[in-house]
């Protein structure tokens, strides 16, 4: 979760990470950034993304996130 | 019989209601399915067999798919833990190869149907020039109405079974249903099986409540297309069609007119398709969300066409952006290049297809896809001038959600639609890219108030009919923009106010609508994508 | 209640349609305020009750072939051309009953091309919606008057009881048109149907039907004769096709077309309306002289300035 947070607030800092609950849906990460923060996400946490989890529901928040990285990393 | 026509309005559309609501609920698909396929009928006469393939080979690869997971879920289950991994990669690959084969076949027939004069036509005109003879003859080929609408869902079906979205429908008639609602066959809007599959098939009586939201809905696209999209198709017409004649600001103004009118257009079509699916308590996706609010052209692109732009995004761009040869890239990028241009890199290698693709699909015509690359350059611009823009807005302490700074952006954008949906329009890239140039030339803006615009076919009435619907749309549009109605809309507002309001809809549909004598009935424009 | 709400909200829809209906049609009386073929409605709604003998409907061939001034002048028979560019069935039949609201005619006499102009099963659909509600609700056909009243532009026009004034003339190089043939050209669909329902109304009201060929290489050839005729046989309605019989009408295509064989000009509708008024002095119809008739002096006046007009028109042409 760390890791996470870390690579987040990286990407944008002026998203309130823990909060939010619509960043995909609010528009307030645009694809680019969705692509940018995929790539991130394999790197640190050695897993793969494919495009069957391109979906808004697995980005919308931080803890989606850790959800869909731990359900890929079990894989 | 397009949407706008009185035969869908007053005898098509009502007698599928009647003939749903009567049929039991069990069976009330079937009527649907049936009213699909007698409109495409109707339309397209025996190409209804495209529609059937397609539907039938989309099933079938949807099972197929189905069955692969099932098979591989077995197996892996039996096997031991240590080859797991390996049978589901296996399974995956083969599963790849079935969408694959999939795909490339309805894009393939697509592909065929829509492109093969042009291919032939420009591989001839090379040949020409290299000295040898015609190589392909051109051939007849007919396109089934709304084609490339059904298509592309097609595609989404069998993409969204492969990545476990939705489950494979061992139901024929229900995927029937999805691909051949009636309402949805001509322009769209383009839904994923997701949404609007169940419904169509659950066969829920028809309500109060949905049939009049329906129709007003339906009103409201009439107004638009007949009041204002059907005037101003006169004015584009003479203009564009005689481009040679006229240059700047006749040229900018027919570039504007055209904008308009192809948003009246498409939109007042979707608010009857949209209101058509109502009445059936149907929700199909929105295509519009006051494109004319956009702050760039991304965004323009969020709120104009949504449904093709989302569908593009999800099975174009997001594969495209996860592939393994972008991953490489982005490997390689952030070693030696540096995270701006990686991520330029990126959104160049993910855009790239889409805008070509978006291009193609329209139609083909080099302007098309001059158009599509025309967006590709310009949102491309936007993600490389990012860092400019931040560091200007902290430069000046700005703030980006002030007016100084959004009208501005929001009249730029303007600047860069109408530059596009010109090219769009143009009778070929030659005839576009020639207004464009002469758009420069003599702008003379006297032009527009010296009686120059009187002759294009549209008298001082038409303009004013023009201009007072174009102001209630905007309205209209700035009421739903910042939600000044709340969720309910209209529904907050006390009866006699409402009643008012449908009688004014109506009443101004029959009175100003441009139809009848001295007018010509406008074919739908999207129809013919 | 709801219910209730519902069927009020329609029941004031059908007072606000009706009422807007019924004013649009009688501003619409003034026939400078609609324009193209609504003016055929305006006409005939305008013209004195009961005073139409002959009602003439068709298609452009109408309205440039009969001439109703001269058979008042020659025989004292009022008729009134009814005639629109490219009529369809459906117009011709929605016409006939709107005529028909106000005139008691002893005969209608229809120029027979309109049978062939069929359309689509979808257009004609269209079409039947669209007149059917240009009919019932008149606010439909006659919206656009908001645009000559607010503007104050008027759509100026001749009329000369429906008949048109060309005096073009394009020759048409003379050709066997009329050879005889056994085949047969199918009327267009649609068209049966609207005919029985306007043979219907015509047996109904006491109307005769005379369906008229009139003359037009571009139009006529033999198998569509061979299609009327047996039509109006099966109907038990007369047939006259001025193709057959352009000599004894005296036609001279050097000088009595107007775009080489589709229409006739002033010269050729002079000929042809001579022609049809000794047929109908001599027919089983019985029309009634109407001339020094005190209540119709308007036809008089009106049919000198006619003449005068004609004459000089034709000097110029038949001059060249």
């Amino acid at each position: 979760m760390d890791t996470l947070m870390k690579i987040l607030n990286e990407i944008d800092d002026s998203i309130n990470w823990e909060k939010e609950k619509a960043v995909i849906d609010d528009r307030l990460l645009d694809s680019f950034g969705v692509i940018t923060l995929v790539s991130e996400l394999e790197d640190a946490f050695g897993i793969e993304i494919e495009a069957s989890e391109m979906a808004a529901e697995n980005f919308n928040s931080a803890e989606a996130m850790c959800q869909m990285i731990l359900r890929l990393k079990e894989k | 019989m397009a949407y706008h026509t009185a035969v869908y309005l007053a005898l098509f559309l009502p007698l599928a209601l009647l003939a749903y609501q009567l049929a039991p609920k069990k069976v009330r698909w079937c009527v649907l399915l049936a009213a699909g396929y007698s409109f495409f009928w109707l339309i397209s006469k025996g190409l209804v067999a495209y529609l059937l393939g397609t539907t039938l080979f989309t099933h079938y690869v949807g099972i197929w798919l189905g069955w692969m997971k099932l098979r591989c879920r077995t197996e892996a289950e039996q096997a031991p833990k240590e080859d797991q991994a390996e049978i589901r990669k296996q399974y995956k690959r083969k599963e790849k190869w079935i969408l694959a084969g999939g795909i490339l076949a309805l894009a393939g027939v697509l592909a065929w149907l829509k492109y093969y004069n042009f291919f032939a036509k420009n591989l001839n005109a090379l040949m020409e020039i290299s000295g040898s003879t015609a190589l392909l003859p051109a051939k007849d080929l007919l396109l089934p109405i709304g084609i490339s609408f059904y298509t592309l869902q097609a595609i989404g079906y069998m993409a969204d079974v492969y990545w476990e979205k939705v489950p494979s429908e061992k139901n024929l008639g229900k995927l029937a249903l999805f691909l051949g609602f009636f309402p949805q066959i001509m322009e769209g809007p383009i839904s994923m099986y997701a949404q609007t599959a169940d419904v169509l098939w659950e066969g829920n009586s028809l309500k109060g409540e949905n049939l009049s939201k329906g129709s007003v809905r339906i009103l409201w696209g009439l107004f638009k297309k007949m009041i204002i999209a059907d005037r101003l198709y006169v004015l584009v017409r003479a203009v564009f069609d005689y481009y040679e004649n006229y240059n700047g600001i006749v040229i900018a103004a027919a570039a504007v007119a055209y904008t308009v009118q192809l948003y009246m257009e498409f939109s007042g079509c979707m608010d009857i398709v949209i209101g058509s699916g109502r009445m059936f308590g149907v929700t199909l996706p929105e295509n519009f969300n006051q494109p004319f609010a956009s702050r760039n052209a991304a965004e323009f692109w969020r709120r104009w066409h949504m449904t093709l732009g989302v569908w593009f995004k999800t099975y174009v761009f997001y594969p495209v952006s996860v592939s393994s040869a972008v991953k490489k890239w982005n490997k390689f990028g952030r070693k030696h290049l540096g995270k701006y241009l990686t991520k330029l890199g990126v959104s160049a290698i993910a855009l790239f297809p889409v805008w070509l693709l978006n291009g193609l699909w329209h139609g083909p015509q080099w302007n098309y896809i001059f158009y599509g690359m025309y967006y590709f350059v310009i949102l491309l611009g936007g993600v490389a001038l990012e860092p400019v823009r931040s560091k200007v807005l902290k430069l000046w302490h700005a703030d980006e959600h002030a007016l100084y700074w959004r009208i501005p952006q929001i009249l730029k954008t303007w600047v860069i639609i109408f530059a596009g949906e010109l090219f769009f329009r143009a009778n070929g890239l030659r005839a576009g890219l020639r207004m464009f140039e002469s758009m420069f030339r003599e702008f003379t803006p006297q032009k527009l108030w010296d009686g120059t615009f009187l002759g294009f076919g549209l008298d001082g009435a038409d303009y004013l009919a023009i201009g007072t619907g174009c102001l209630v749309v905007a309205c209209v549009g700035m009421i739903k923009e910042r939600k000044l109605l709340g969720e309910e809309g209209l529904q907050t507002l006390r009866t006699p106010v409402r009643w008012a309001l449908y009688y004014g809809l109506i009443l101004s549909v029959i009175i100003f609508g441009a139809y009848g004598v001295g007018y010509q009935q406008v074919d739908l424009i999207y129809a013919n994508f | 209640m709801q219910i209730f709400k519902n069927i009020l909200f329609i029941l004031i829809l059908v007072i606000l349609l009706t009422g807007i209906s019924g004013w649009m049609e009688s501003a619409a009386k003034d026939e400078d305020l609609v324009q193209g073929r609504n003016k055929s409605i305006s006409r005939i709604r305008r013209e004195p009750d009961q005073t139409i003998d002959v009602l003439i409907l068709g298609d452009s061939l109408s309205y440039s072939s009969i001439a109703p001034l001269i058979l008042w002048k020659d025989h004292g028979i009022t008729s009134y051309v009814c005639g629109q560019p490219g009529q369809k069935i459906q117009e011709t039949y929605y016409l006939l009953k709107t005529a028909l609201e106000k005139q008691s005619p002893r005969l209608l006499i229809l120029e027979t091309n309109v049978l062939f102009r069929g359309q689509g099963r979808l257009d004609g659909l269209e079409q039947s919606v669209a007149e059917a509600g240009n009919y019932h609700f008149p606010i439909f056909r006659f919206h656009d008057i908001w645009k000559p009243l607010l503007m104050e532009k008027l759509y100026k026009g001749e009329n000369y009881k429906g008949f048109e004034i060309r005096d073009g003339i394009q020759s048409y190089k003379e050709e066997d048109y009329m050879k005889e043939s056994m085949q047969k050209k199918e009327m267009g669909e649609n068209v049966e149907g609207y005919m029985e329902r306007i043979v219907e109304m015509c047996r109904e009201k006491n109307v005769e039907i005379l369906l008229l060929s009139t003359p037009s290489p571009q139009n006529y050839n033999y198998r569509k004769h061979n299609t009327l005729a047996e039509y109006a046989q099966k109907q038990n309605l007369s047939y006259m096709n001025m193709n057959m019989a352009v000599k004894e009408i005296g036609i001279d295509w050097k000088t009595d077309s107007l775009d080489k064989g589709d229409h006739l000009n002033l010269s050729g509708a002079c000929k042809v309306t001579a022609y049809l008024g000794e047929y109908l002095d001599k027919s089983e119809w019985k029309l009634p002289d109407h001339r020094g008739d005190a209540a119709l002096s308007a036809w008089e006046k009106e049919a000198e300035e006619f003449e005068k007009k004609v004459a000089e028109k034709l000097k110029v042409m038949r001059g060249k």
